[in-house]
């Protein structure tokens, strides 16, 4: 009787240390999953070395799992409560039928469903206890997003050489000196200058004459499409990195020579709305 | 009761016979072309611009095929730009992030030839990378259906338009990429990329070989048959005025895969002796990087196809000023010994006015077929001809007619610089970009959507029933040889 009962406590000691191994992980990692990941949900898995649509390659990391709930995911992905989705695991052996977690992905392959790779998880409790409300999760991803926001813009400020609120006081095309090489193609950026007169540098030393010149591609080419384009009396935040793309780094201003940047990069131009956010960045 | 059961039986066949009906006449679809919308059930929401498509099948097994558009990683803006994969002859298609590129190209073409034992599918691709500067990688994939990213076997920057085109020889995969590269010198761009061992090296060729103003045209459009003989078109710009460039439309040939000591000179034009066949001389091609044919851009319009069977039969189509009053027309000519002579004039029924986007491809029993799209009224119509008498007389399929005012352009180009059409045994297939409104009436051969959308009230929703905007989508076609 008391070898059944060494025996039993064993496996339930073995089980829950398993569990508490898990959630603790889980748990500390799950902001920083989430700032990574592009898709989130609550499901069970319905089969192991599975796949839920033709197109996706089998394996024993492959696992179907039937959504629960979805707590993020981009506009463009169709993903509902209900459905199947592929996830490939990390530890195939971490799962089994039933199994409920919260899973943190990015895509993989889309087709008639989706499928997609596990960067984490999160064990729910067993027992087929009912997910959280959406809302309460939802709160926290939305959160979890912004810094996703956070952390893009922090890497964008990091590479930046300046970062300026100013205000574009005129805006002009900027057509190469004879001596430059010039080139036709369908991608050719139809260079224009920004003249920014500077009000606050957020990042990076003084700027001579409180103006700079910020090239810009006019043209709405595929290649140039997520640039920002620039208009007359526009106020803003600016990242600026020196002009290594129009092949002629220089400007003269009022008879001197003067440093061209651009700024060509999506989120590269910020509305005065986010002075507080990049200040804060800046500082953290 | 022997009666009843006779009147269930007859009933019942009778149901059965409609279910097959309607499963083969699926939205109008017709049993012999084939129309499916690319864009996956899963992605329902997307309202992107999936313009500028291309095409590559594996020929040793035709159910693979490769697909691209210039659509982005749904996911995240640092993923992999991905292309579409189909296992399935074209009926369903997966969106797979496999190429070199972040987010997505903006350019990207491809091949798959069956020279190495890769029987999943061995892609080779051309893209551009574009960010601060314009980056070529020439990559590969062993097996397009295993989702891993391609490997980049060869990078510069500089470069413009690349265009893939491959065949498998004895074992090793000769692949030629026409392009304009800038980095060569007098202004002689019109280059191709040859590699014959399967992309682990390539070389530069110049095939121009005349005084330009400067830089030949975008397009530069290899042609490869079974017996080694590799032809390549390109634009030889003589003038360029900033909206006009004048151009030359030049065929070089190469009989030896273009490994000769000398590659792409074994034709002269007459005229200078020089290398290259000027097949018309002097055009007026219009350079406009700005909506001018309807919502979209023109300025290098380029085909060139030959007979798989007979490598002396070779096609150019290109587009031009043409009369006045019309914004860009299409023309094709043939040679049909090795490129040495040209018809005249534009054979029958090809000066197409208001055109772009010609695709040329020659099928194995010497049908030539032409894809192209038309603005005609305020509607962008594409069309599928074939001909088995160098155009004298055509078979003429209108693929999708639908409108050219809707959606907004969210860039250039707003329908793709070019589309694609492949010869596959008794079929051509092809893929090509269109607004993607479900509705019947638009597609006059049927249309099969993967992703959600409802024909009775013509409007696409996000998979839970929520309307979704109309965009540019790229379609793939099937369509029977004329035998």
């Amino acid at each position: 009787m008391n070898t059944l009962k060494f025996f039993l406590a064993g496996i339930l000691g073995v089980n829950l240390l398993g569990v508490a191994a898990a959630l603790p992980q889980a748990t500390g990692n799950q902001a920083a999953l989430a700032r990574q990941s592009s898709i989130v949900f609550a499901g069970t898995v319905s089969q192991l070395g599975a796949t839920s649509f033709v197109g996706v390659p089998k394996s024993a990391q492959t696992i179907v799992v039937r959504v629960d709930s979805v707590l993020k995911k981009p506009s463009a992905v169709s993903l509902k409560k209900g459905d199947n989705v592929t996830v490939e695991v990390k530890d195939p052996s971490a799962f089994h039928d039933g199994t409920q977690a919260t899973f943190y992905a990015d895509g993989w392959i889309f087709g008639a469903g989706v499928a997609v790779k596990e960067l984490g998880h999160e064990f729910r409790p067993s027992g087929g206890e009912t997910p959280k409300p959406a809302g309460v999760d939802e709160k926290a991803h939305q959160q979890a997003q912004e810094q996703i926001g956070d952390q893009e813009l922090r890497d964008r400020l990091n590479t930046a050489d300046f970062v300026v609120i100013g205000r574009v006081m005129d805006v002009r095309r900027w057509n190469a000196p004879k001596s430059a090489t010039t080139r036709i193609s369908e991608h050719d950026p139809d260079w224009h200058e920004a003249v920014v007169e500077v009000q606050s540098v957020l990042k990076g030393g003084q700027v001579k004459g409180n103006k700079v010149i910020v090239r810009f591609p006019g043209r709405n080419d595929v290649a140039w499409v997520h640039s920002p384009k620039f208009a007359k009396n526009q106020q803003g935040i600016f990242c600026l990195n020196r002009d290594q793309a129009s092949g002629v780094p220089t400007a003269m201003v009022g008879g001197r020579q003067v440093t061209v940047y651009t700024c060509l990069g999506h989120g590269d131009s910020l509305p005065m709305s986010d002075v507080p956010r990049v200040r804060s960045l800046l500082k953290n | 009761m022997k009666a009843l059961a006779a009147f269930w039986l007859r009933f019942l066949m009778l149901a059965v016979f409609v279910t097959i009906a309607g499963f083969v006449f699926v939205r109008g679809q017709s049993p012999s072309i084939k129309v499916v919308n690319l864009i996956p059930a899963s992605l329902s929401g997307e309202t992107n611009q999936d313009s500028e498509p291309f095409l590559a099948v594996q020929t040793v097994n035709p159910q693979i095929m490769v697909a691209s558009a210039f659509t982005p990683n749904p996911f995240s803006a640092s993923g992999n730009a991905p292309v579409y994969v189909s296992e399935d002859g074209g009926v369903t298609w997966v969106l797979s992030a496999i190429t070199p590129v972040q987010r997505m190209t903006c350019d990207i073409t491809h091949a798959m030839p069956t020279g190495e034992n890769h029987p999943r599918g061995d892609l080779h691709a051309g893209t551009l990378a574009c960010a601060a500067s314009i980056t070529l990688d020439e990559s590969e994939s062993n097996d397009v259906s295993s989702s891993a990213v391609m490997n980049v076997q060869s990078t510069r920057g500089n470069v413009d338009q690349p265009f893939v085109r491959a065949l498998g020889i004895s074992n090793s995969d000769h692949i030629y990429v026409g392009l304009n590269d800038f980095n060569q010198p007098n202004g002689h761009t019109a280059t191709v990329d040859v590699s014959v061992d399967g992309g682990a090296t390539y070389k530069s060729i110049p095939i121009e070989m005349r005084k330009t103003a400067g830089q030949d045209g975008p397009s530069v459009r290899p042609a490869v048959a079974a017996d080694n003989t590799v032809y390549a078109a390109f634009f030889g710009w003589r003038k360029f005025n900033g909206t006009v460039a004048t151009s030359d439309v030049v065929v070089v040939r190469d009989d030896t895969g273009g490994t000769a000591p000398n590659p792409f000179q074994a034709l002269k034009d007459p005229s200078d002796k020089l290398p290259g066949r000027i097949v018309v001389k002097r055009v007026s091609i219009p350079w406009s990087n700005a909506p001018t044919l309807g919502q979209e851009r023109i300025g290098s319009t380029l085909s060139i196809a030959v007979d798989p069977n007979n490598s002396s039969t070779v096609y150019v189509g290109w587009a031009d000023h043409g009369s006045k009053g019309d914004i860009y027309t299409l023309h094709v000519r043939r040679s049909t010994d090795r490129g040495v002579t040209w018809s005249k004039a534009d054979l029958p029924h090809t000066t197409i006015r208001n055109a772009t986007n010609i695709a040329l491809a020659v099928a194995n029993n010497g049908t030539v077929g032409a894809l192209y799209q038309q603005l005609s009224g305020s509607r962008w119509v594409t069309h599928v001809v074939q001909s088995r008498d160098a155009f004298a007389t055509v078979q003429d399929v209108i693929l999708a007619n639908v409108p050219a005012n809707t959606p907004t352009q969210q860039f250039l180009p707003y329908l793709g610089d070019y589309d694609y059409l492949l010869a596959v045994g008794t079929e051509f297939r092809g893929v090509f970009c269109a607004n993607n409104t479900p509705d019947l009436a638009n597609f006059p051969q049927g249309v099969t959507y993967q992703r959600a959308a409802d024909f009775s009230t013509k409007t696409l929703t996000d998979g839970s029933g929520n309307p979704v905007a109309i965009s540019i989508d790229p379609f793939y076609f099937s369509v029977p040889v004329k035998p």
